[in-house]
């Protein structure tokens, strides 16, 4: 080896050495020949003749020295390097367009990849499973179902089932008994924002309770201190925390600093007993807590409600993860557990109608931790990755296009070369290590581009929330599959044209002045494919930017611009009824007071994010006997209607006087006043809420509003307003109107906060325009990055089309010159040139759009207001592909029609 | 010179053998050895004179030969291959390997 290292370190010297022995050896040869009479010119010709190919012959000599494979190697990078040196144009095309197809791939394989497939950072993930239970939806048959309260999630599963990972403790308690197939079995609950109160400083802390097992399941270390364990998780224990290692850092300056430390949980204090590991956020790729509480420590945060959970076999709350032991299968746990949970479920039945439909138990992996991320993502994500796959073979197609371009064009060097004696494999192999070259080039440029796709996609996805969790980045797997991508593109399609250029007879290619060939149908069809696969995505864009425009569109009824918005939570600080109302109420009053600010108003939560932030009251209410349908409850604080500008039709708008022991009142939107009133005014008239029974007096009527998410249709304009003082509220959203630019106000209202109480941190600040915004964030994703995709698709059907015409007309020079020749006007040439265009743009359309068709019935969940089958967005991608289409055939038609007659007859 | 001579490919690898065995009497040039295996065989092997080249540089890289610069006879500069220790060896092996492999086929061909 050390002997081949130094032979291939003096190769230059070597082979310059060898070169001389040859050559003597033929001067000897031919002196000879020459002595036996031969004349002097016939001696040299023989002795070469005998040689053999003195070329070949040093070849393989040098291959003895350093494997040929290397060197010719060697030679054909150089030699690619020049081409393309001397093709800049075309280099730079093909990289870059190889660049941006791999890279949008890369970048959103890697967050699908983050999102979807990558798993938990503890010891053995793969032998975690996740307990949930599947169940008839309680709406059918007779609305009995054994779970009577409930505090988490469900989602809808396979055949209209309902899905859920939440159980009642008992169920978790007779689990963990004596369990066969897990080594542990342990529970958790996300307990969303707990006020996390360090050495007097407030902040709104993600919180999970786990119980004692937790740690122990998970295998994991601590940072610093020890973990909750099982003597941890008992009514009365010593209040202990775990804190995440992030937190330790931004707050005691390190893991180490926050052992013993005291600190609160929403006014209760507790001791941090430990840190957890860096890479650690818990069991849910989403969310990544600050806080590790012990499960029964919730009797300490949340008092009798939390009590009241425990021994209550119908109430639905604690999510179960357990480590199977080693040897056990899934399935074979899910035999164990499924007939014991079972039998459990079936004691809670009380009637015939909740015995019907027991939940029943199902496992699923735990490896990548719980699927809500998944569940939310993975379909909008298939779908990019989808639009980005086609881009790619459009990509593909079109550096294929190019190369069969210059493969044609470069027929007669092959020639030449092939007729100086080069083997063809040796050709092909030149035409193989260029295009892996350019392939390599587009690779490494796309892993940068997708670098920064990761990084402004997560943004993308992760709405702005600063807390997203997700943290997607480019691995190497990913970066595997990048790289076998471009390979495998630079070898599928630098082979065929290589080999075609290769294949045919030497001689025609030799003669042919023009370096053209037989037709290519191979490039026809690549543009047709491109065409087809464009429309596509301009579709797809069409259909995306037309959902946006909808959404945009979509009236309101109350103000969206020049409104601040924040929340906060005076509940977690340790304020209590009656006297947060009054906290609250004031607060309102010391906003309202700031410059600038022309109102103030608070309410259970923005307008926009009304039903699914806070507490909401549901159920049926009732006029009289009437039960209203489809109405939705607003609690909302004095001068709501007029902050957001909502117009007062009728009466007035909750006020000040609206106090918490106070005649209760209701404010009605205009439409539940129409429906239900008539034309009579519903002033003074009574409403009957489903808590408690309470009759509300209505004393206005308000304009219609939109309640809700943009998308929701039925929750519409039938609104009842509550007075927020009149209900015990927690969570509270603030309102400001205000002159000029929102976020200048933020200060202060941190000020006007902490002076009022410093234990509250203000979370949610936002404006009113980017809360409404990060509803559609999707849609807004979808519409952006499909249009970036639509333009780019559009741009390289473009160049292959512009390429592949501009070939043709390169070929038919001839052909034009002689019908110019014999009197063909220019405007003739010029449409000959062009029908070839359209005809390929119209065949690619014939193809695309029943494709269309039928693929947008997938997209249809993403779509609002449109129809997939959209006919005016199918006819404006067809035009603007068309126009696309005639502006890069016209060029070349241009040119082809400027060809002067003789100097194209005179070069054949 | 019309003539056909029988080209040294009957037997692969045994221009390795020939070579060795042509420097085991004398250091010899390239041209040298092709001239001597072609005289020696009474003009029956003639080395297919390309071939010599690859074969001994693979010879001298496997460390069985050593050329050096030398003169010629007709006093032209040009690289001299000697036989070295490992060589003889080598040759020793192959001359076995080969006398085997004669007697083998000369079995089959006795076996008519």
């Amino acid at each position: 080896m050390l002997r081949r290292l130094r032979y291939w370190i003096e190769s230059a010297r070597r082979s310059e050495a060898l070169r001389e022995e040859m050559e003597l050896h033929l001067a000897e040869r031919a002196a000879e020949l020459q002595a036996d009479g031969m004349t002097a010119e016939c001696a040299r010709a023989e002795a070469r003749r005998r040689f053999g190919n003195v070329g070949l012959k040093q070849e393989e000599s040098r291959e003895i020295w350093i494997t040929r494979f290397w060197s010719e190697l060697g030679q054909d990078v150089r030699y690619g390097c020049r081409t393309m040196t001397a093709n800049k144009a075309f280099c730079a095309l093909a990289v870059l367009l190889l660049a941006l197809g791999i890279g949008a791939n890369t970048a959103i394989y890697s967050l699908m990849e983050s999102i979807l497939l990558r798993s938990l950072p503890v010891a053995d993930p793969e032998s975690l499973v996740v307990l949930n239970w599947h169940s008839r939806p309680p709406q059918k048959d007779s609305g009995q179902w054994v779970v009577h309260g409930l505090q988490g999630l469900f989602w809808p599963g396979t055949t209209g089932n309902l899905v859920s990972g939440i159980f009642p403790y008992p169920a978790f308690e007779t689990l963990r008994e004596e369990n066969p197939v897990f080594s542990t079995l342990f529970g958790y609950f996300n307990g969303h924002n707990c006020n996390l109160a360090i050495r007097g400083q407030a902040m709104s802390a993600g919180t999970e309770y786990v119980t004692g097992e937790y740690f122990r399941g998970l295998e994991v270390s601590p940072a610093a201190g020890r973990l909750i364990d099982s003597e941890d998780d008992r009514a009365g224990a010593a209040a202990v925390a775990v804190i995440s290692f992030a937190t330790s850092q931004n707050r005691f300056g390190g893991p180490a600093n926050a052992i013993g430390q005291p600190i609160l949980v929403d006014n209760i204090p507790f001791t941090v007993i430990g840190v957890g590991p860096p890479e650690f956020f818990g069991v849910d790729p989403a969310e990544a807590p600050d806080l590790y509480l012990p499960l029964h420590t919730n009797l300490l945060v949340d008092g009798a409600r939390a009590a009241r959970m425990y021994p209550d076999g119908n109430f639905y709350w604690i999510e179960m993860m357990g480590r199977l032991r080693p040897g056990v299968s899934m399935a074979q746990a899910q035999a164990v557990l499924a007939p014991r949970f079972h039998q459990w479920v079936a004691t809670t039945a009380t009637t015939d109608g909740e015995r019907a439909k027991l939940p029943a138990l199902i496992l699923n992996p735990g490896a990548a931790g719980l699927g809500s991320l998944r569940r939310k993502y993975s379909k909008p994500l298939y779908v990019l990755l989808m639009m980005a796959g086609l881009i790619l073979a459009i990509t593909c197609a079109n550096i294929a296009n190019l190369l069969l371009a210059r493969a044609a064009a470069r027929r007669r060097e092959m020639a030449v070369r092939l007729s100086l004696g080069a083997g063809r494999f040796r050709v092909v192999r030149q035409l193989l290590t260029e295009s892996l070259m350019l392939a390599s080039l587009g690779g490494t440029l796309g892993v940068l581009f997708a670098i920064w796709g990761v990084r402004s996609l997560t943004f993308l996805l992760s709405n702005g929330r600063e807390n997203f969790t997700l943290h997607a980045e480019l691995n190497w797997n990913v970066l595997g599959v990048t790289a076998a991508l471009s390979v495998i593109c630079g070898l599928l399609f630098g082979l065929a044209p290589a080999i075609q250029s290769t294949g045919s007879d030497v001689m025609p290619a030799l003669k042919n002045g023009r370096g053209g060939g037989p037709r290519r149908r191979g490039q026809h069809v690549l543009v047709v494919g491109q065409i087809a696969i464009s429309f596509l995505i301009l579709v797809a864009a069409g259909l995306f930017v037309r959902t946006l425009n909808k959404l945009h569109s979509v009236q309101l009824g109350y103000a969206r611009e020049n409104i601040l918005l924040f929340s906060l939570n005076a509940r977690q600080a340790g304020h209590r009824d009656p006297e947060i109302a009054i906290f609250y109420a004031d607060l309102r009053k010391r906003f309202e007071s700031i410059p600038g600010v022309s109102s103030a108003t608070l309410s259970q939560s923005s307008i926009i994010s009304a039903g699914r932030v806070g507490q909401a009251i549901r159920g049926a209410m009732k006029i009289g006997a009437v039960t209203i349908q489809g109405a939705s409850v607003m609690a909302a604080g004095p001068r709501f209607l007029t902050t957001m500008q909502i117009p007062i039709l009728a009466g007035r708008e909750i006020d000040d006087r609206d106090q918490t022991g106070s005649r209760p009142v209701a404010v009605i939107s205009e439409r539940l006043a129409r429906t239900y009133f008539g034309n009579e005014n519903p002033v003074g008239r009574r409403i009957t809420l489903p808590d408690e029974k309470r009759d509300l007096e209505i004393v206005g009527v308000s304009a219609n509003l939109r309640y809700g998410g943009l998308k929701n249709e039925e929750e519409s304009a039938m609104t009842v307003f509550v007075a927020i003082s009149q209900f015990s509220p927690d969570r509270m959203t603030y309102a400001l109107r205000v002159a000029g630019d929102p976020l200048t106000y933020v200060r202060s209202v941190h000020e006007i906060v902490r002076e009022a109480d410093s234990r509250i941190p203000v979370t949610n600040v936002v404006t009113q325009a980017a809360e409404i915004d990060r509803t559609i964030s999707q849609e807004v994703t979808f519409a952006k990055l499909s249009t970036g995709f639509a333009v780019l698709a559009l741009l390289i059907a473009c160049v292959g089309l512009y390429g592949t015409v501009s070939y043709s007309v390169a070929r038919q020079v001839g052909e034009i010159g002689i019908r110019m020749a014999l009197g063909a006007q220019r405007g003739a040439v010029v449409w000959m040139v062009l029908r070839r265009v359209l005809l390929l743009a119209g065949v690619g359309l014939a193809i695309s759009v029943p494709a269309a068709l039928s693929a947008f019935q997938l997209v249809k969940s993403f779509l609002f207001e449109t129809q997939p089958n959209d006919p005016g967005t199918l006819a404006l991608a067809g035009v603007v592909l068309l126009s696309a289409a005639i502006l890069a055939g016209y060029a070349p038609a241009r040119r082809a029609s400027r060809i002067d007659p003789l100097a194209a007859l005179r070069h054949e | 010179m019309g003539r056909k001579a029988q080209k040294n490919d009957s037997l692969p690898g045994s221009l390795d053998m020939l070579i060795l065995r042509t420097l085991s009497r004398r250091d010899l040039h390239g041209y040298g050895i092709v001239q001597y295996i072609q005289q020696s065989s009474d003009n029956e092997l003639l080395v297919e004179e390309g071939s010599l080249y690859p074969a001994l540089q693979r010879l001298e890289l496997n460390g069985w030969i050593d050329g050096v610069w030398g003169v010629t006879s007709n006093n032209r500069r040009a690289r001299i291959y000697k036989i070295t220790a490992a060589g003889r060896k080598q040759l020793a092996v192959e001359v076995r390997k080969y006398a085997k492999l004669t007697l083998a086929i000369a079995r089959v061909m006795g076996a008519e």
